[in-house]
């Protein structure tokens, strides 16, 4: 019987300590920041190079779109700081002027350069709509 | 009707309170009124959610707007069908609808039960009541959808974003919910077994078709989930391991392991504390995701309401669940003595215990990786997130785990399996997967995943063909029946073994699709009409960018030409662009999607320039992604003959599965044989000569009221008659010539006069009709005021010359009266 229980808990311990090892190794290169942008343009350029998932809105008329390349220039603001991003593809319907986006991708001197299919503009939620949206029926 | 509604809510929550109570007590005192009374009351909160129920959507479809969720989820435009599902459309309405789902349910399982597991319904009727009683409560207490404006009420609704109004988002929620509540039917009878001690294998026969069930319905739930994102996200995939998707997959884990470990306790007697624990995490699970979606716990691209209150009762009622079910476990150990040791590790118990890790762990790791922010946030205040590239890297290998399982299983014998009996039972199932494998190699499939994937999915086919073919020889030899009866017989004498096996082949055929995945490309095409691009073995050219209105909203398609290599013409395909009046900001994409068995080619149109008649198209192709509602289908089939009562047995021996098997696959053949799918392409739409519009053209059109006399003035920006498009077409011009919209309004003003401008340009004769209104307004007050002061004038007149008319007025009687009257106003203030 004891023989047992040592078997049993020597099989559970590698197993675990094979998934940790596993998780650890694949967990550091598989996350990203979650950041407001205000919160990494306080200090840019501790953020240079690290992988980001940046929350903000697009500042309304700056976006410009190269409609033969689909290249993106846009600017991105939260909390009063905003941040230059470009990004070149395909962006969900939803993105548009003061959309709420997350925005995957790194940051360097001369802004934020988002991944392919890095753009997430929050779909207008069944629970509940943003104030923003909802009014735009009634316009 | 809203305080009819309330009250019922209110009601209901009593009843519940009552059922709970009558039946615990009952069923402590041995008292079988009590019980009967508990079950009554049971029934009643069925009968008063149903009458909730029917009061919102009465609320719905008449438009009661003073109902604040009535009112921020539909309007009087909205379609009769969107009215009716707004019910559970929104926070409050959905909660509504679970626990309305929930009574109905135990009311069903109860009644269904009543007789057979008569020492168990007090206590199942006592914990639903009281997960109900959860519910009812944040109705009742915080999230009441009966809540109305205090003070005026609007005349109409905000409306359901239009977004959201669409088939599948209608109908995908109550099938998740059908799922999610049903599976609080086994977690009551498992309590109920806990409590009361009767841990025999009774409780599970009664829970194993709600199990089914509900088990079916979420598979349909996040189907349908997949194929909405497939079909009108376009973004060529269909799950991106969003928080929302992850929450409804956890229980379709455990209750998948739940399934299957039911049969090693039926089978063999063990994994007892096992399947008790499973049913009440799968409960758990469907309650926090659930929670998930409606507390803003997660950052999700969808947006979530954030209701820390709501979160915080959730969290309350998730501990205390957690904590009195898994001391109720720890108690009743003793009684859940496996009878049978695992005697050998290759063995078809194993098999199932190795599965059920496989299926926990995954449920564990999702729960895990879509924490993750939240979790990390807790531990050093920096909010990391995984994507997901993250959740394949992991659920690959686990997915294909799971698949190589599925064909291990049935070929291992319970107890324990012989060398010999192995390679016996592995040899074809093995060549199998070697052949898929090894064709899938041939055929250039280079993606590791992709490849294993196909040579598992050859494997399980020849375990789960091997079973067919060898039991129908089986009972051939027994009841002399041809092979193809023979098979049906059997499937019909074991419909649950049977209906399982049908059921796997279903998942095979998803994770086909699922393989294909693995290699599907994309691209980026700038076209103008006429040219024509080359991607891998298409061809595409785009005919003409052309714009059409059916009145609702513009519509800029791209018409397409699609051929293949040697230039033969496969067919036309409609990518789309649509704008919806009122929300010209916010474009719909529309998918065209060209469906084949081998591979669908998906096109979107992101992008295009009037002027230059381009549009940019993203070309995606999909290999074998059909195969996943295909296999969806074959699933339903399984579950149905798992499912099929015994009184239908002899009715479905003789005449169904062979007509039906081919009715359905000749079915699938339609539905499924290449032809182009026009995602929602309007046929015959009117054409107009519409094109887009500037914005200084639409902030003109929308000054302007139409004067062609039938259109009852509508703005020009959202009529569409042929007047308006003529006088659009006349501002277009105009602004051509680089005028501003002020020329530009008095430009129609000069032409027709201002009385069509319907904010006045700021000056002339614009101005001079802005002001009669107010001109007006402004006199009639003056002559009111005049009337008003002339009238008491003459009031005062007549008192005087009243006065003057010495009529005495200090009557005694009078006096006595007005003392009177007096004291008595006193007495009230």
């Amino acid at each position: 019987m004891k023989n047992k229980a040592i078997k049993v808990g020597l099989t559970g311990l590698v197993l675990v300590l094979a998934f940790g090892g596993l998780m650890y190794s694949t967990l550091a290169e598989g996350t990203e920041y979650y950041k407001h942008v205000d919160e990494v343009m306080g200090q840019p350029s501790e953020w240079y190079g690290k992988r980001l998932q940046l929350h903000g809105y697009v500042v309304p008329d700056s976006v410009f779109v190269n409609k033969r390349t689909l290249e993106y220039h846009f600017k991105v603001q939260s909390n009063g700081q905003t941040v230059d991003a470009r990004y070149t593809g395909v962006v969900p319907d939803t993105f548009k002027d003061d959309a709420e986006v997350v925005l995957k991708g790194t940051l360097a001197a001369d802004g934020f350069s988002v991944v392919p299919n890095g753009v997430m503009a929050k779909c207008p939620s069944k629970y509940e709509p943003k104030p923003g949206a909802s009014t735009s029926g009634s316009r | 009707m809203a305080s009819l509604g309330a009250l019922v809510l209110v009601l209901a929550f009593i009843a519940s309170a009552c059922a709970a109570a009558a039946s615990v007590a009952g069923a402590r005192r041995g008292n079988n009124r009590l019980v009967e009374s508990g079950i009554g009351a049971f029934y009643t909160v069925a009968a008063l959610l149903t009458v909730t129920s029917g009061l919102i959507t009465y609320a719905f479809v008449a438009g009661d707007y003073s109902i604040k969720y009535v009112q921020r989820y539909s309007d009087s435009a909205q379609p009769l069908f969107y009215k009716i599902t707004s019910y559970w459309g929104g926070l409050d309405g959905s909660i509504m609808f679970w626990a309305f789902l929930l009574s109905v349910f135990g009311a069903v399982a109860v009644k269904v039960n009543r007789e057979r597991h008569r020492e168990l319904i007090p206590y199942v009727v006592a914990v639903t009541s009281i997960v109900e009683m959860f519910f009812l409560f944040l109705m009742v207490v915080h999230k009441n959808p009966f809540d109305t404006f205090l003070t005026e009420s609007p005349t109409d609704g905000r409306g359901l974003n239009p977004l959201l109004q669409n088939f599948y988002m209608a109908i995908h929620p109550p099938t998740m919910y059908l799922g999610f509540v049903g599976l609080t039917i086994p977690f009551a009878f498992g309590m109920a077994a806990l409590i009361t001690g009767h841990l025999d294998d009774s409780w599970l026969r009664a829970v194993r078709r709600w199990t089914m069930f509900s088990w079916f319905f979420l598979t349909l739930g996040l189907t349908l989930g997949m194929l909405w994102a497939y079909e009108e996200l376009g973004w060529g995939g269909f799950w991106g391991w969003d928080p929302v998707e992850n929450a409804g997959a956890l229980p379709w884990f455990t209750a998948t392991a739940f399934l299957h470990s039911v049969m090693v306790q039926e089978r063999r007697g063990m994994l007892r504390v096992w399947n008790v624990t499973l049913v009440i995490v799968t409960f758990l699970l469907t309650i926090v995701g659930t929670f998930l979606t409606r507390s803003g716990v997660v950052q999700s691209v969808h947006a979530f309401g954030e209701d820390p209150q709501l979160a915080r009762l959730f969290i309350a009622f998730m501990l205390a669940t957690t904590a009195f079910c898994f001391s109720m476990v720890v108690y009743r150990l003793p009684m859940l003595k496996a009878r049978h040791e695992l005697d050998s590790w290759i063995s078809r118990e194993a098999a199932f215990l190795a599965n059920n890790w496989v299926l926990l762990f995954s449920a564990f790791f999702i729960l895990f990786a879509t924490l993750f922010p939240t979790i990390s946030e807790a531990i050093n205040g920096e909010r990391l997130t995984v994507g997901p590239p993250f959740f394949n890297k992991w659920m690959t290998p686990i997915g294909l785990g799971l698949l190589f399982l599925t064909g291990v299983g049935p070929l291992m014998a319970w107890r324990k399996s012989s060398l010999s009996n192995l390679a016996g039972q592995f040899l074809w199932p093995a060549v199998c997967g070697l052949i898929a494998g090894g064709a899938a190699v041939a055929l250039g499939v280079r993606v590791w995943s992709s490849g294993i994937c196909f040579a598992f999915c050859g494997f399980v086919f020849g375990t789960i063909a091997q079973e067919f073919v060898r039991g129908g020889y089986v009972r051939k030899g027994m009841t002399g029946a041809d092979l193809f009866t023979a098979t049906i017989g059997l499937v019909a004498r074991n419909k649950r073994r049977y209906g399982g096996y049908i059921v796997h082949v279903g998942i095979v055929l998803i994770f086909l699709g699922f393989a294909g995945q693995g290699f599907s490309r994309d691209q980026q095409l700038l076209l103008k009409p006429g040219q024509q691009a080359t991607f891998e073995h298409y061809t595409l050219r785009l005919d003409a960018l052309r714009v059409t209105d059916d009145g609702q909203k513009q519509m800029i398609t791209g018409h397409m030409t699609v051929m293949d290599e040697s230039g033969k013409e496969l067919g036309k395909m409609y990518p789309a662009k649509w704008f919806f009046r009122k929300h010209e900001e916010e474009p719909t994409s529309e998918v065209a999607i060209r469906r084949s068995f081998a591979e669908d080619l998906y096109i979107v149109m992101p992008a295009f320039e009037m002027q230059e008649q381009t549009a940019s198209v993203e070309v995606h192709i999909n290999p074998l992604v059909n195969w996943i509602w295909v296999g969806f289908g074959v699933l339903a089939i399984g579950t149905a003959i798992a499912l099929m009562p015994e009184s239908a047995f002899g009715f479905a021996l003789a005449k169904l599965p062979a007509e039906a098997a081919t009715a359905t696959m000749l079915l699938f053949v339609l539905l499924f044989s290449p032809g182009v799918v026009f995602a929602q392409h309007v046929e015959a739409p009117q054409q107009a000569t519409l094109i887009v519009r500037s914005p200084l053209e639409r902030a003109v059109a929308r000054k302007l009221a139409c004067w062609c006399g039938g259109c009852s003035k509508l703005p020009v920006d959202t009529c569409v008659c042929g007047h308006c498009a003529n006088v659009k077409e006349e501002i277009a011009q105009q602004a051509k010539l680089g005028k501003t919209a002020d020329q530009i309004l008095q430009f129609f003003v000069a032409q027709q006069g201002g009385q069509h401008v319907l904010s006045e340009p700021a000056s002339g004769i614009g101005r001079f009709a802005w002001v009669i209104p107010y001109g007006i307004g402004a006199m009639g007050l003056a002559i009111v005021g005049i009337a008003a002061i002339r009238w008491s004038r003459r009031r005062e007149a007549d008192e005087a010359q009243a006065e003057s008319s010495d009529v005495p007025s200090d009557n005694p009687a009078d006096a006595a009266l007005n003392a009177q009257l007096d004291d008595e106003l006193r007495d009230l203030d």
